[in-house]
C-alpha cells in the first residue's frame, strides 16, 4: 500500500496496512535532531527547494529522513502586502516588527513561539475598508521554488500531497489580533462577515491558482488555531454564525475534487466538533491532550465520521519515561486503529526536551504496534 | 429590579452603551461610587466570570462585558478618589521571563479586575526580579504568573523563589497557562493553580479578599 492510498483510505475510515504517520517539530528540536543524525542527504538539494518561513530546511528533511506518509506544499502568504518587515526595536533576544499587515509584533530571535501583540493597524472598519483591495491572488503569494522540489519528490514517493494553508480564523487573527476579531462579533458582526468572507475568497482563489499551475494535491490540510486551553475562543453559536459557512464554501472547494480535509486547531476544539463535521472537516488536527482532548474517548464517540491526526502527548514524551511513553503511544493507537481512523502525530510539535532516542521509540511502537496483522 | 441591578445586567448582557449610561444615573441618584461598583459592577462582572467558567459564555463575550466595565469604571474613578475608596486587594500579574503569550494573562487580568483587584499588568518575558520589585514597591497580595510554553515553565519556579527569598511576607502566587497542572503547581511551591482565567480569579478571591479585608 502506498502512502497516499493509506492516508486516503484513513481519511474514509477504511482498512490500511499501518497506521500512516506525519509530524511537526519545534525549530530547536529539529536542529538538535538533525545535528544529532548527521547528514540527512544532500543538503545542496535541500537548500535549493526550502529556506522560507514555512518550509525550514530542518522540518522538511526530518519528514523525509523518517518516509512520513504526508506531505504539505503550498502554504499561499495571505499577508496584505507581501512586503518585508520594518524592524521598530530589537534586543540580543528579540525583535519588533511591523509586518505587511501592519502589526506590530514581538518575535524571539533564536527561538519558536508565538509572537507578543504589541498593536495591530487595521482596527477599525474603516482601515480595512482602505487596504481590503490589496488581497488579490497572485503568483507571488506562493513561494514556488521552494515548494515545487517539495511536491515532486512527494509525487515520486507517492506520498499523500496536501495543499496546505490558513483559513479565516487564522488570517484574520493576524492581522486584527484576536481581541479585535473577537470583540467584532458583538461589536460589528457586518464587519466581520466582510472581512471572513474577503479572506475566504482569496484563500480559494489561490488554491485554484496552485491547481492551474499543475500543483494537484490529494488532500487539504488547513490551520486555524481557533481554540485555546479550556475551549473554543468563540460559542458554537459564534462558530456557526462566523466560521461555519466560510469553512463550508472553503471546504465544499476540495471536496468537488475529491480531496479530504484535514483542519489543524490547537486546543479544546470539542463543543464545534460536529459542526466542523458538517462544514466538510474529515479528520482533526493535532488533539492537544493538555486541552482535553483524548482519541481514546472521541474515536468512539466520532470514528465513523471524522478521521484522528495526532494525540501523542508531547509532556509524556518530554518525560523520556519509556513506560509512560509505551502507555501513551499504545493505548492512543488502538483506540484510532480499532475504527480505522488514526493517523499518527504528536499533539503539537516535537518541542526540545524529547531525546531523538525517545522519539525513534515512538517510531519504533509505531511498527510494531501500529502494524495491522 | 433596582438600578444597581439592572447596572449588573448591563454587564452581563454586554451592553456597551448602557452600563455607563445606567452608572451616571446612578451617580445622580446619589448612589455612593463604592456602592456602584460593588452592588453593580463587580457583580455583573462576577456573574459574567461564572458563566465564563461554566462554558455558557466564551471570549468575545468576557472581552465586551470588560469594556463596559472599563467604560462605567472611568466615570466612577474620580468619586472613588474623592471619597477615598481604594480596591480590596492589589494583584501583580505578568507572563514569565522567555514567554511573549498574552492572551490568557490579559483575560485573567480582566477576571481579576472583575473581582475587585487593583491590577498591576507587568506584561510578558517579566524577569523574576520585575516581579520582585513590582511587591516591593507597593502593598501586594497575589502575583499571578503565566506560561503558555512547556519550555517557560521552569521560570515560574525561579520567580516564585525569587518572591519567597525576597519577600519577608510573601503574597499569594497563583500559576496558570496552557501547560500548567495542579501538579505541577504544587511543585513549584505555587500557592494555586487556576486552570483557567474565570477559576483562578475565583481562587484569587478566595484566597487574598478576606484576608485583605
Amino acid at each position: 500500500m502506498t502512502s497516499r492510498e493509506r492516508v486516503a483510505r484513513i481519511l474514509a475510515r477504511q482498512p490500511v496496512d499501518r497506521v500512516p504517520r506525519f509530524d511537526w517539530y519545534w525549530d530547536e528540536t529539529a536542529v538538535e535532531f538533525k545535528a544529532a543524525l548527521g547528514p540527512l542527504y544532500d543538503d545542496k538539494a535541500a537548500a535549493a527547494c526550502t529556506g522560507g518561513k514555512f518550509g525550514s530546511v530542518d522540518n522538511y528533511t526530518l519528514w523525509e529522513y523518517y518516509d512520513f506518509d504526508i506531505s504539505q506544499t503550498a502554504w499561499p502568504d495571505f499577508r496584505l502586502t507581501l512586503t518585508k518587515p520594518e524592524i521598530l526595536d530589537e534586543s540580543d533576544e528579540w525583535v519588533l516588527l511591523r509586518d505587511a499587515n501592519f502589526a506590530e509584533l514581538r518575535w524571539w530571535k533564536h527561538k519558536m513561539g508565538t509572537p507578543e501583540h504589541v498593536r495591530f493597524g487595521i482596527d477599525t472598519p474603516e482601515k480595512w475598508a482602505e487596504v481590503k483591495h490589496l488581497l488579490t491572488p497572485s503568483k507571488d503569494r506562493i513561494r514556488w521554488d521552494e515548494f515545487w522540489p517539495r511536491y515532486h519528490r512527494a509525487k515520486a514517493r507517492d506520498r499523500f500531497v496536501c495543499y496546505a494553508a490558513v483559513e479565516i480564523f487564522e488570517s484574520v487573527k493576524d492581522i486584527l489580533g484576536h481581541e479585535i476579531m473577537l470583540k467584532a462579533m458583538i461589536r460589528n458582526p457586518k464587519w466581520l462577515h466582510d472581512v471572513f468572507d474577503t479572506y475566504t475568497t482569496l484563500q480559494i482563489q489561490m488554491f485554484e491558482l496552485a491547481e492551474a499551475e499543475g500543483m494537484v494535491c490529494d488532500g487539504a490540510f488547513i490551520y486555524g488555531d481557533m481554540a485555546y486551553k479550556t475551549g473554543p475562543f468563540m460559542s458554537p453559536r459564534h462558530y456557526r454564525e462566523f466560521s461555519y459557512p466560510y469553512h463550508k464554501r472553503y471546504f465544499d472547494e476540495f471536496h468537488k475534487r475529491g480531496m479530504p480535509v484535514l483542519f489543524h486547531s490547537d486546543g479544546d476544539i470539542r463543543p464545534v466538533i460536529p459542526d466542523l463535521i458538517k462544514a466538510g472537516v474529515d479528520a482533526i488536527n493535532p488533539l492537544e491532550s493538555r486541552a482535553g482532548m483524548d482519541v481514546r474517548e472521541l474515536a468512539p464517540q466520532y470514528g465513523d465520521q471524522l478521521s484522528f491526526c495526532g494525540n501523542i502527548d508531547v509532556t509524556v514524551l518530554t518525560t523520556n519515561d519509556r513506560e509512560k511513553v509505551y502507555h501513551e503511544v499504545s493505548t492512543k493507537l488502538a483506540a484510532g486503529m480499532a475504527k480505522n481512523c488514526y493517523i499518527y502525530h504528536s499533539d503539537h510539535s516535537i518541542p526540545p526536551g524529547v531525546t531523538l532516542d525517545t522519539y525513534h521509540y515512538v517510531l519504533q511502537l509505531l511498527d510494531e504496534l501500529g502494524t495491522h496483522k | 429590579m433596582s438600578i444597581l441591578e439592572t447596572i449588573a445586567q448591563a454587564v452581563i448582557n454586554c451592553d456597551e452603551e448602557q452600563a455607563p449610561k445606567l452608572v451616571e444615573q446612578a451617580l445622580t441618584e446619589g448612589l455612593p461610587a463604592a456602592q456602584i461598583l460593588n452592588e453593580g459592577l463587580l457583580v455583573g462582572m462576577t456573574e459574567v466570570g461564572r458563566l465564563f467558567r461554566e462554558g455558557e459564555y466564551f471570549v468575545p463575550e468576557v472581552l465586551i462585558a470588560a469594556e463596559a466595565m472599563k467604560a462605567s469604571t472611568e466615570l466612577l474613578k474620580p468619586h472613588l478618589a474623592k471619597d477615598g475608596v481604594k480596591p480590596a486587594a492589589t494583584a501583580v500579574i505578568g507572563t514569565v521571563k522567555g514567554d511573549l503569550h498574552d492572551i490568557g494573562k490579559n483575560l485573567v487580568a480582566i477576571m481579576l479586575e472583575g473581582a475587585g483587584f487593583g491590577v498591576v499588568d507587568l506584561g510578558v518575558d517579566v524577569t523574576p526580579q520585575k516581579f520582585v520589585e513590582a511587591c516591593q514597591q507597593q502593598p501586594v497580595h497575589l502575583v499571578a504568573l503565566s506560561a503558555l510554553l512547556t519550555t517557560t515553565m521552569p521560570m515560574m519556579e525561579a520567580t516564585i523563589k525569587a518572591l519567597r527569598d525576597a519577600l519577608p511576607t510573601p503574597p499569594v502566587i497563583l500559576v496558570g497557562g496552557a501547560p500548567i497542572t495542579d501538579g505541577f503547581a504544587k511543585t513549584i511551591g505555587a500557592s494555586g493553580y487556576g486552570r483557567d482565567a474565570a477559576s483562578g480569579a475565583e481562587l484569587a478571591k478566595q484566597m487574598c479578599l478576606k484576608k485583605a479585608s
